[in-house]
């Protein structure tokens, strides 16, 4: 009877705290599914085979004999950890590659690597410095029909919303053929954003600004998938965290909640064992007056 | 006379006088639902793509800060029912809420300041919500330490529920401090966050299920179980106090 | 038969205040006091020009609730140690009377030392504090620390520890009004302009309210017998 004005007086907060709460969430959440490891986070790839691995992501696009593939290597060497990358899960022996770039993203410096473009496998990677070792985003192309590469460059003019001189660029160097022999087409929407196009007739190449840099990506032979590369390989970037393990942080954490519980519900206990020695002691000397 | 003495002191065992059946219900149905949120939030939960792991210890963390808001709250109501009816069930109900309260609070304090090592780079800042909720700490210990220095049990019971009353203050500072101060870095989860809030998430559906039940948990069982246990235990070391006078007085 | 409620809160500052001009133990202790700590932070800050700035109403505001935890203490301890509350409590008063009779008091002695220490720390580290919102600012703050020290000094004096307790009981709860105050002083003092320390300011007499109603409300239950 005396607990009824507390008993209501807490179910009200409740009641408004559960408001407050579902009110703060707006609707359903739209969430991208991650690919999780103990070191990095990847958006999983949807229509794509998910062939990851305890510590490595890996989507493969069939159709298009296209693989990406995001693992950390233990070396402290970009080269040497991108060459033992594509070997051991590609089996690519790699030799010079046939463009070699950097580039500033908020997460780090990236170095971008494009091998054997002109061969049936083509190999674009990015790979930066971590704290476990060098972090290697792969995309590797393996179409004898055709040729792809996916790339990021920093712009070369940061005003510029348009990232027609960077395809220019990764155009002449990567394939050796001049932006003038290909047409401007129009532009297309992919959920990554608003991709520049250019299509020739035997090569197509596309672009977006992102930031100061621009996405590039270029395709000799059947342009059919280059778009859905494109969007794959720059979702993939654009998702990809290295999150340091703290799980001992949340172990210490539990450990003090179960010690403060355990003082605040001991206390009890013990206050209950001294009132009980208490007792018997009270008890006794009543028993001798007695 | 001494038949009396005899007999009382075994009614003070607690085998004389179980807890009622609810109570035992809800110390079971509390400590189930302990475990339940624990596994919420550590297994049913994804884990956090920026923070990592360590972001599960907000489903104690926020919790924990709202059991002790709903502790001091009683202490409130206790303290303002004594001053009104003189009930000295009332003060103990007010002094369980302090020490239940200390107790959450403390576990709030510090599983921040666990967390906030690997996301801040620091295990502590002197930041307006994380100083106002360390005096808030303060003016309850503050509290328990007033009471133990009062020896006559009127004036300690009407004054402690003065300043029961009055120490829910800091309670609601470091509640609404954000809205005074705004250059805090802790990040407000239900609502906006501050411009400069750092260690932020989303509360997508996810973290909705594991934080709700967690919430709703430390909101109402965990305190009132504990403060109930405590205000019996209270109630028995009163009665022997008093039968410790009257036994030195006889 | 009960004497008016004006007339008796008049008869206690009244009491309060003669036995100030004869024994003159609150005032000059609590001055010397504030004089002492403003010395003492501004060797153990070594404020310079700049620091002075940022750090003045901060040095402002804990020299002035120290102060007034010193005086608070003592004008309760006279009137215990003296039999005065005795004499008060049996005397056909209302308990509230009592309390803003003391509040009052309190309240008149600790500004005194504050309107003196605005021109010395003015003078000392060269800023204009003796500006007409800094004098009301410091007015309410003094106002609020007298309201719950008045209430909490009638309680601590009671106790066992006594003078050892009243900072850590009144501390945690004076936070809010040196809160704002600190904010909207340091808001004035460096020229901002006034929507930036008008919401403090607002927000410190709004709390000062709280408090004293709060106060008036629950001081009856600490002077009880």
């Amino acid at each position: 009877m005396m607990m009824k004005p507390a008993i209501t007086t807490v179910a009200l907060l409740c009641a408004l705290w559960t408001i407050c709460i579902v009110s703060a969430e707006d609707g359903e959440e739209n969430m991208t599914p991650y690919f999780q490891s103990r070191a990095f986070n990847v958006p999983i790839l949807a229509g794509w085979g998910d062939q990851s691995g305890e510590d490595f992501a890996q989507f493969q696009l069939a159709e298009a004999e296209a693989t990406i593939r995001a693992a950390i290597v233990p070396t402290d060497d970009i080269i040497a950890a991108v060459g033992a990358e594509l070997s051991d899960a590609f089996e690519i022996e790699v030799g010079q590659p046939s463009f070699q770039g950097k580039v500033n993203l908020a997460d780090g410096t990236w170095s971008v690597l494009i091998y054997d473009y002109g061969d049936a496998t083509t190999a674009s990677v990015m790979a930066r410095l971590a704290a476990a070792g060098t972090v290697v985003i792969s995309f590797v192309e393996q179409d004898p029909a055709a040729r792809t590469a996916l790339l990021i460059m920093a712009q070369t003019d940061d005003a510029l919303d348009d990232p027609t001189p960077e395809i220019a660029i990764a155009v002449e160097s990567i394939a050796g053929v001049s932006l003038s022999e290909l047409n401007r087409a129009e532009s297309i929407r992919l959920p990554s954003g608003e991709w520049t196009v250019y299509t020739g007739a035997s090569m197509s190449a596309m672009g977006m600004v992102f930031g100061n840099d621009s996405y590039v990506a270029l395709r000799e032979g059947a342009p059919g998938d280059l778009a859905a590369l494109a969007d794959a390989y720059n979702r993939t970037l654009l998702g990809f965290f290295i999150t340091p393990d703290n799980s001992h942080y949340l172990a210490l954490g539990l450990a003090v909640v179960f010690v403060v519980f355990g003082a605040l519900v001991g206390s009890l206990f013990w206050r209950e064992r001294s009132l009980r020695k208490e007792l018997a002691l009270l008890a006794q000397l009543a028993g001798e007056d007695g | 006379m001494e038949e009396k003495t005899k007999s009382l002191p075994t009614d003070l065992r607690m085998e004389a006088n179980p807890p009622p059946r609810l109570l035992r219900v809800l110390t079971v149905v509390t400590i189930l639902g302990f475990a339940g949120t624990l596994a919420l939030g550590l297994k049913v939960a994804g884990t956090d793509i920026q923070q990592g792991e360590i972001q599960r210890i907000f489903y104690i963390h926020m919790p924990s800060f709202f059991g002790a808001f709903t502790a001091f709250g009683l202490t409130v109501v206790g303290g303002v029912i004594y001053l009104a009816r003189k009930s000295e069930r009332w003060d103990r109900i007010a002094l369980a809420g302090v020490e239940v309260g200390l107790a959450f609070s403390l576990i709030n304090l510090l599983t921040g300041s666990i967390w906030a090592r690997p996301i801040w780079n620091t295990w502590w800042t002197w930041d307006p919500r994380l100083t106002s909720a360390a005096i808030m700490c303060l003016t309850y210990a503050a509290y328990l330490m007033l009471r133990a220095g009062i020896d006559d049990p009127g004036k300690r019971r009407a004054f402690m529920s003065v300043y029961g009353i009055l120490a829910f203050v800091t309670v609601l500072i470091t509640l609404f401090i954000i809205r005074i101060v705004p250059e805090t870095i802790h990040p407000v989860i239900v609502g906006a966050s501050p411009q400069n809030a750092q260690g932020g998430f989303e509360a997508t559906s996810g973290v909705v299920i594991a934080l709700v039940p967690s919430l709703l948990l430390w909101l109402t069982l965990m305190p009132i179980t504990i403060i109930w246990h405590r205000v019996r235990l209270e109630a028995r070391i009163e009665k022997l106090h008093q039968l410790k006078l009257q036994a030195l007085s006889e | 038969m009960k004497t008016p409620f004006i007339n008796s809160v008049a008869a206690i500052i009244g009491k309060d205040l003669r036995a100030e001009m004869r024994a003159r133990e609150l005032v000059s202790v609590m001055a010397l006091f504030a004089l002492l700590s403003i010395l003492v932070f501004s060797f153990a800050l070594e404020l310079d020009r700049e620091a002075r700035e940022e750090a003045v109403s901060g040095v402002l505001w804990v020299t002035l609730i120290f102060a007034s935890l010193l005086g608070f203490n003592r004008s309760m301890a006279q009137e215990r140690d003296q039999g005065n509350l005795d004499a008060l409590l049996l005397a056909p008063i209302s308990r509230a009377a009592i309390f803003v009779g003391k509040l009052l008091g309190n309240f008149i002695f600790t500004l005194i030392v504050a309107l003196a220490i605005l021109p010395l720390m003015t003078a000392l580290y060269g800023l204009a504090l003796l500006d007409g919102w800094i004098i009301v600012t410091t007015t309410l703050g003094i106002f609020g620390f007298a309201t719950i020290g008045t209430l909490l000094a009638t309680m601590t004096v009671q106790t066992q520890a006594r003078e050892a307790l009243l900072p850590i009981a009144m501390l945690p709860i004076a936070l809010p009004f040196l809160l704002t105050a600190v904010r909207a002083t340091k808001g004035v003092l460096s020229g901002a302009p006034a929507a930036e320390w008008q919401g403090p300011l607002g927000m410190l007499a709004a709390i000062t309210v709280i408090y004293l109603v709060l106060c008036l409300l629950l001081y009856e239950y600490v002077l009880e017998e």
